[in-house]
């Protein structure tokens, strides 16, 4: 009796137990994300804000009620390092373009100096962890296309040295040593000058990013860098048949060598029936490009989020159909699933692109951990995802570059 | 007590005698040593060299001695060059975009000099930095903007090439930039634009060390009356003695020092002497000639430009056409500044690998001559290592301190 009075007694207790912890996981599970989004170091590996620091009316430092970007926004959705790109149209080029990207380069350390409170501006992942225990911004440059450094691999070493720490081989078009994604081939990937300067930015100690470039242009740089590398902001094509976004086998590939795709939240990346239905009413993304640059003329603000504005009203009027943030989980889940959670990260491509339903600006990063941590992932694979997977590359990226200077 | 008196007295005689002979002895025989032990143990800084245009071709390399020019690392052991800024130079004539593409390429040439030879070399960029390479028995290398024009009327590029490590940019070259007047070119601007000051007070923030040689003196006026900060005159010599408006007049050698400013002493023979300067006007078409051959033996490479230059003049010399040129020259205006401007305000900035040395001046090894020169002229030994580099460093130093001053007060 007494042991059937027990048995019933711990029998309750379990199920009262289940119930309660059933009920709790489901109230806690939000609170809990929160509580590890906040926590982390939150890295985003492609921001165009830039080119708005150049408008009169944007202050990075206030809330903007139009872009993705500003500190009130990343303090809100816990986003705590950001590259800040460095961008030109790819058609510039020669002295004019490396002039133009110094000018880019000094306005991210100018904002920083003005905003230095919240801002830090950092070179290497150990400042990005110190400047997370200070509970400041980490901010980061990257240039976005080789276009940029004139041909010469000097200025390279000079955009390094001005604290530069990865650049895009590639944007639209070729350069002058690079096949572009959204080109016709013209290098057949990377020239040897080119490989070169994959070999260089090794030695600096400047992540070489993939995204934009060739498939033959990424296999080239796979092959010569000694270095891990990073797709800053692309996608994945099995989902989104764009030739922006990587392949799986390319995804395997630069998983295999250590590498991380960062993914891109662009609606046309994102899902292949918005790319199909965008590709139909405004062409391929460079013709639109261009057609962007035209009406904007010389405004780096206009050219950033004319995109944006424009798909918006497309959207609202029904021509372009509606795509949810949860499209973006899709592109992570599957790209681990091709890897493991070592190779993924966050670019979102904020104030350079069109963002899905749900993540208009980067106040709405906690729903990424949140629904990471619905999927099952646990709390250190979120933390790699949403940031550690980057700074790894970043450490190993430095370690290279210190033995080969010790060369 | 009168013998003790008298004894005490033979005593100090005596002693004076013996003293007043060792140092006779001293000065007659062991100045050298005294001169030696002095210079080697001073930190010399050197604010104007222009070896830069020699690292561009790529074929010379700073670590090894070579038969032609002044500077390298084992001559600058050799004579004890602890510290040298290396000037980023184009011609007035680029401007724009391309100016500031070369100007980079000029900076990543020193750094990348710094960086192949890290156990000679390091990029200091503030006087404590400069110190503490001494103390390493490193080399301090330091970068200065020869010409406001690689700026491209651009503060942003400005602060980029601070960013980079530049500590000092002179106002102009032989011709006018976009905002300021040159000394060698006809006036438009009346000195300094506003977006000229503007410059000036940007540099003073960055804690750049703004440079008056070359400019206007009109833009002098300008730039001593905005700058928060000591100015440099960082190649230049005295008006007084040898009268080229490259050179400054004895009343701004003394505006500068009273605002705690520096002249740095340029060796070339044509700011040194007078008479070499006189002859050289005399026949213009030496000058002509002279340029000429240059372009003939080195085409458009700028840095051979420089070195054969400094090569023909001496073979003018040689043939008797121009006269010959001491190196002595140097501490008759170093002694003139001093004089003028008090022992504060006083370096050097040699111009070499940019400019035709006097005999005796061939390249950095001679360097302890000067040290040397001021002892015998009486100079402290105090006093000589103001001059050899302590001068520069302070001003250095209150530069940096007003552009903390600066950032933090806006």
């Amino acid at each position: 009796m007494r042991r059937l009075l027990a048995c019933l007694c711990v029998c309750s207790c379990l199920c009262a137990g289940l119930l309660f912890s059933h009920r709790a996981s489901a109230d806690d599970l939000a609170e809990r994300a929160k509580k590890l989004h906040f926590s982390s170091i939150v890295l985003d590996t492609h921001d165009d804000t830039t080119q708005r620091f150049f408008s009169k009316t944007y202050d990075l430092g206030k809330r903007n009620p139009d872009g993705h970007v500003d500190i009130p926004r990343m303090r809100e959705g816990g986003m705590n390092a950001i590259f800040f790109s460095i961008w030109i149209d790819g058609r510039i080029m020669g002295p004019p373009a490396v002039q133009k990207a110094l000018d880019q380069i000094d306005a991210v350390h100018e904002n920083v100096r003005k905003y230095s409170k919240a801002l830090v501006f950092c070179r290497t992942a150990a400042e990005v962890r110190e400047a997370h225990t200070q509970g400041k911004i980490a901010a980061l440059v990257g240039v976005e296309g080789g276009h940029m450094i004139g041909n010469d691999i000097r200025v390279l070493r000079m955009f390094g040295d001005l604290g530069v720490r990865y650049m895009t081989l590639s944007h639209f078009y070729n350069d002058e040593w690079a096949d572009s994604s959204t080109a016709k081939p013209v290098h057949n990937g990377l020239t040897d000058f080119g490989k070169d300067i994959v070999r260089e930015m090794n030695r600096q100690g400047i992540m070489v990013d993939i995204s934009h470039v060739s498939d033959k242009t990424f296999y080239d740089a796979l092959e010569v860098s000694k270095a891990p590398l990073i797709a800053s902001h692309s996608s994945c094509r099995a989902i989104s048949n764009h030739k922006r976004n990587m392949t799986d086998q390319m995804i395997k590939d630069l998983a295999a060598k250590g590498g991380v795709i960062q993914i891109n939240y662009h609606l046309p990346f994102l899902s292949q029936e918005f790319n199909d239905a965008q590709t139909a009413l405004e062409g391929d993304i460079v013709k639109s490009s261009q057609k962007r640059a035209k009406k904007c003329g010389d405004d780096p603000e206009c050219v950033a989020l004319e995109q944006d504005r424009k798909t918006r009203k497309l959207i609202s009027q029904g021509k372009l159909p509606h795509v949810s943030w949860e499209k973006i989980i899709e592109h992570i889940d599957h790209a681990i699933k091709l890897v493991g959670p070592d190779h993924v990260g966050l670019g979102s491509d904020f104030d350079g692109a069109s963002m899905p339903d749900g993540m208009e600006d980067c106040s709405k990063l906690p729903k990424i951990t949140e629904a990471l941590m619905r999927r099952g992932y646990s709390d250190d694979d979120i933390r790699k995802i949403i940031g550690g997977n980057t700074l790894r590359v970043m450490e190993q990226t430095e370690q290279i570059s210190r033995e080969l200077q010790a060369q | 007590m009168r013998i003790e008196m008298l004894r005490t007295f033979l005593a100090v005689g005596l002693c004076i005698s013996a003293g007043t002979f060792l140092a006779a002895a001293v000065t007659a025989g062991d100045t050298s040593a005294r001169a030696r032990k002095l210079h080697f143990s001073s930190l010399v800084v050197d604010t104007h060299d222009d070896t830069t245009q020699r690292l561009l071709d790529g074929k010379f390399d700073l670590g090894a001695r070579s038969s032609t020019g002044s500077i390298d690392v084992p001559r600058m052991r050799e004579g004890n060059l602890g510290a040298i800024f290396f000037s980023i130079w184009i011609p007035s004539k680029i401007t724009g975009p391309e100016a500031v593409h070369r100007a980079m390429l000029q900076i990543d040439a020193v750094r990348e000099q710094i960086r192949r030879h890290p156990k000679d070399l390091v990029l200091a960029t503030t006087a404590a930095e400069v110190r503490e390479a001494h103390k390493q028995r490193k080399i301090a290398a330091l970068l200065g903007v020869e010409g406001g024009h690689m700026i491209n009327s651009n503060l942003g590029v400005l602060r980029s090439y601070a960013a980079l490590g530049v500590r000092y940019m002179t106002l102009t070259h032989s011709g006018n930039d976009e905002w300021a007047d040159s000394s060698t070119d006809k006036a438009v601007h009346h000195g300094l634009t506003d977006f000229g000051k503007d410059v000036v007070r940007e540099m003073n923030r960055l804690g750049m060390m703004v440079d008056i040689s070359h400019v206007s003196d009109k833009t002098f006026c300008d730039a001593l009356e905005t700058s928060k900060a000591p100015l440099i005159a960082s190649h230049s010599s005295c008006r007084a003695i040898c009268d080229a408006r490259r050179n400054m007049t004895d009343e701004m050698i003394r505006d500068l020092a009273a605002k705690g400013g520096i002249v740095q002493i340029n060796y070339h023979v044509g700011f040194l002497s007078q008479e070499f300067r006189n002859a050289e006007k005399a026949h213009p078409e030496w000058e002509q000639a002279i340029a000429a051959e240059i372009k003939q033996r080195c085409g458009d490479n700028e840095g051979r430009q420089l070195i054969e230059g400094d090569r023909i003049t001496r073979e003018y010399v040689e043939q008797g056409k121009l006269p010959r040129v001491e190196w002595t020259k140097i501490i008759e205006h170093v002694d003139h500044a001093v004089k003028v401007a008090g022992i504060d305000h006083v370096g050097l900035g040699s111009d070499f690998d940019g400019a035709n040395m006097p005999y005796g001046m061939e390249d950095a090894t001679k360097l302890p001559k000067i040290t040397e020169a001021l002892l015998q002229k009486g100079y402290s030994e105090g006093d000589a290592r103001k001059i050899l580099g302590e001068n520069t460093l302070r001003v250095m130093t209150e530069v940096e301190g007003v552009s903390r001053k600066l950032n933090a007060g806006k």
